[in-house]
């Protein structure tokens, strides 16, 4: 009996240590990326593996200034936040009257605005570039976090109608014989109810648009007053094709932000994906 | 009065709902119905006309150039490996990490950390593993598989091109399995341990079976993601060696942004969105009709 278990304490030892070794590897060539930033260029070369003999922060204070860091994450940070905003608001506020009113205009409403979900991006980038040129949202960030909202909405409708269905109508009647106009009961009562899935939509559509890359290449890459953070990680890695100890470093500054965000908010995050899956 | 009031509500439907059409009309029909046009024209992207060719392009896809037809193929093998793969590793990794482990949760977060990062850095990081991060590990043990030219050739490069992929998004697939198996009724996996069920048979004949909503789920997500890889190739590869890691993706925005070939480009992306369709549906359809109800 005792034999038994040990034995069953010695198999769930190993199974732990061999996860963790897995866990280990996994992540290793983050390891290395950080690790390598704070190398001068001479020891990645000679060992990519070893420690650093000292940290190199010149690495830092070089692409921080050639690449225009805090810029960089200005944009992301306006381009995101806008796209955002219209997702939610503009999404939201379609879900709710093609739940609450449907007839035959909801109907075809709901179909002119979910299909667009089949459409891959590729299929349509060649001239979206001309048509945005044609209603000049190319080239700035606001533009280009406006073009956001035209492909965040499908999705974000199709979350948010599907949670709509679950709020009882009998709030919207009592809200309506309390004297509350339409707007007012979608506002202060509906919207708030849907928390848990804006939540969903906004974990999402952040993930996607802060580390899009190719539609911001289309669209802001003519000036490096309107570039991206990884649309300029990009451009300055290719041109420091072989200085590793730049290019590292324009890595870390890139997804560190994501990290740390990730880290204080792994929770949250992790639901708002799963949800954002089952649902889509 | 009564129709005043339902002329009121039929305004206000439309003013909630007519954004979201406008949007999506200006950024996503009106490309789409563009795309098609060009699709039957010769057309630069800078001359302001556009001339009319016919079938001329597709032609030039299917029976000219196998270009396009590699990178279908390509793509077609990438999104196979891709969602086997993703969806083995991932299973396997949410059931050892669905146990009772204290470090579970960090762990969790491990395997997730990459799919939080922009796949064009994910892209570079391995392009230093592969070259600088290798070459040291051969060094220090003197393995061959070290010594490998994992991006130089074309045969490598591909499985390269496909690990990374897998790399990066495992994370994804991983929480939704999680998901999926604390979700499972726990009566009847006790139930099959009364019985007498193994862990392997318990795994096969019941857990199996019940995932089946989540099976769908990431299978669909790993097939549509693989069939849109872009961001990793081109950081990692940029199509090469050769043009034996393009994949469609690259290939349209290499036609159109590189080559100026606008209209080839267009007829290459109407083909891509009716392959994309066709495939999602067919797998959609095959995966969700043999989902087991409890």
């Amino acid at each position: 009996m005792t034999g038994n278990k040990t034995k069953k304490r010695i198999k769930r030892i190993i199974f732990l240590i061999v996860l963790l070794l897995v866990a280990l590897i996994y992540i290793y060539p983050v390891y290395l990326m950080y690790m390598n930033s704070f190398k001068p260029f001479g020891e990645i070369v000679k060992d990519a593996i070893a420690l650093p003999s000292h940290a190199e922060l010149e690495n830092y204070t070089y692409v921080i200034n050639k690449i225009d860091y805090f810029r960089l994450f200005g944009n992301n940070v306006l381009i995101t936040v806008t796209g955002i905003a219209g997702i939610v608001v503009f999404s939201s506020a379609a879900a709710y009257m093609l739940d609450r009113r449907r007839s035959k205009y909801t109907k075809l409403a709901h179909f002119l605005i979910i299909t667009p979900m089949l459409i891959p991006f590729q299929t349509i980038m060649i001239t979206l570039l001309k048509a945005m040129n044609v209603i000049h949202l190319s080239g700035s960030r606001l533009g280009l976090g406006v073009q956001y909202w035209g492909f965040g909405i499908p999705m974000a409708t199709f979350i948010f109608y599907n949670f709509m269905k679950t709020i009882p109508r009998e709030l919207d009647e009592s809200a309506k014989i309390d004297g509350a106009s339409t707007t007012r009961t979608f506002i202060s009562v509906i919207f708030p109810l849907l928390k848990s899935v804006t939540v969903t939509v906004i974990v999402l559509d952040v993930m996607w648009i802060w580390n899009d890359f190719l539609l911001p290449l289309l669209m802001v890459n003519s000036s490096n007053k309107t570039k991206t953070l990884v649309l300029a990680a990009y451009t300055f890695i290719g041109q420091m094709n072989t200085k590793w100890h730049y290019a590292m470093t324009a890595m870390v500054l890139a997804v560190t932000p994501s990290i740390i965000i990730f880290v204080l908010l792994q929770k949250y995050i992790v639901e708002g994906v799963v949800a954002g899956a089952v649902k889509g | 009065m009564k129709s005043k009031r339902k002329r009121k509500e039929a305004l206000e439907t439309v003013i909630y709902t007519l954004p979201a059409i406008v949007l999506v009309t200006m950024m996503m029909y009106i490309p789409f119905v563009m795309s098609g046009y060009y699709s039957l024209t010769k057309w630069n992207g800078i001359a302001k006309d556009a001339e009319f060719i016919g079938l001329e392009n597709f032609r030039t896809i299917f029976l000219e150039s196998s270009e396009f037809k590699d990178a279908l193929l390509f793509t077609g093998k990438y999104t196979i490996l891709f969602m086997v793969f993703s969806n083995v590793f991932a299973l396997a990794l949410a059931v050892c990490l669905t146990k009772k482990l204290k470090i579970a949760n960090v762990l969790r977060g491990v395997f997730f950390i990459p799919y939080i990062m922009s796949m064009t850095i994910v892209g570079f990081i391995w392009k230093f593993i592969f070259t600088q991060g290798f070459a040291k590990l051969y060094d220090i043990t003197g393995w061959g598989v070290w010594n490998l030219s994992w991006l130089g050739d074309p045969k490598i490069a591909f499985f390269s091109v496909v690990m990374v992929g897998i790399w990066q998004s495992l994370g994804f697939y991983i929480v939704l399995y999680i998901a999926g198996l604390q979700a499972l009724p726990t009566d009847v996996l006790e139930a099959a341990v009364v019985d007498g069920a193994s862990n392997r048979q318990r795994f096969f004949k019941v857990t199996l079976p019940l995932l089946g909503p989540s099976i769908t789920t990431c299978v669909f997500m790993s097939l549509t993601n693989g069939l849109k890889v872009f961001d990793i190739i081109l950081a990692l590869t940029k199509g090469g060696p050769g043009a034996s890691t393009y994949s469609v993706t690259l290939q349209i925005y290499k036609e159109a942004f590189q080559n100026n070939h606008y209209g080839l480009g267009s007829a290459e992306s109407i083909i891509y969105f009716l392959v994309v369709l066709v495939v999602t549906q067919f797998v959609l359809k095959l995966f969700s009709s043999r989902e087991v109800e409890l």
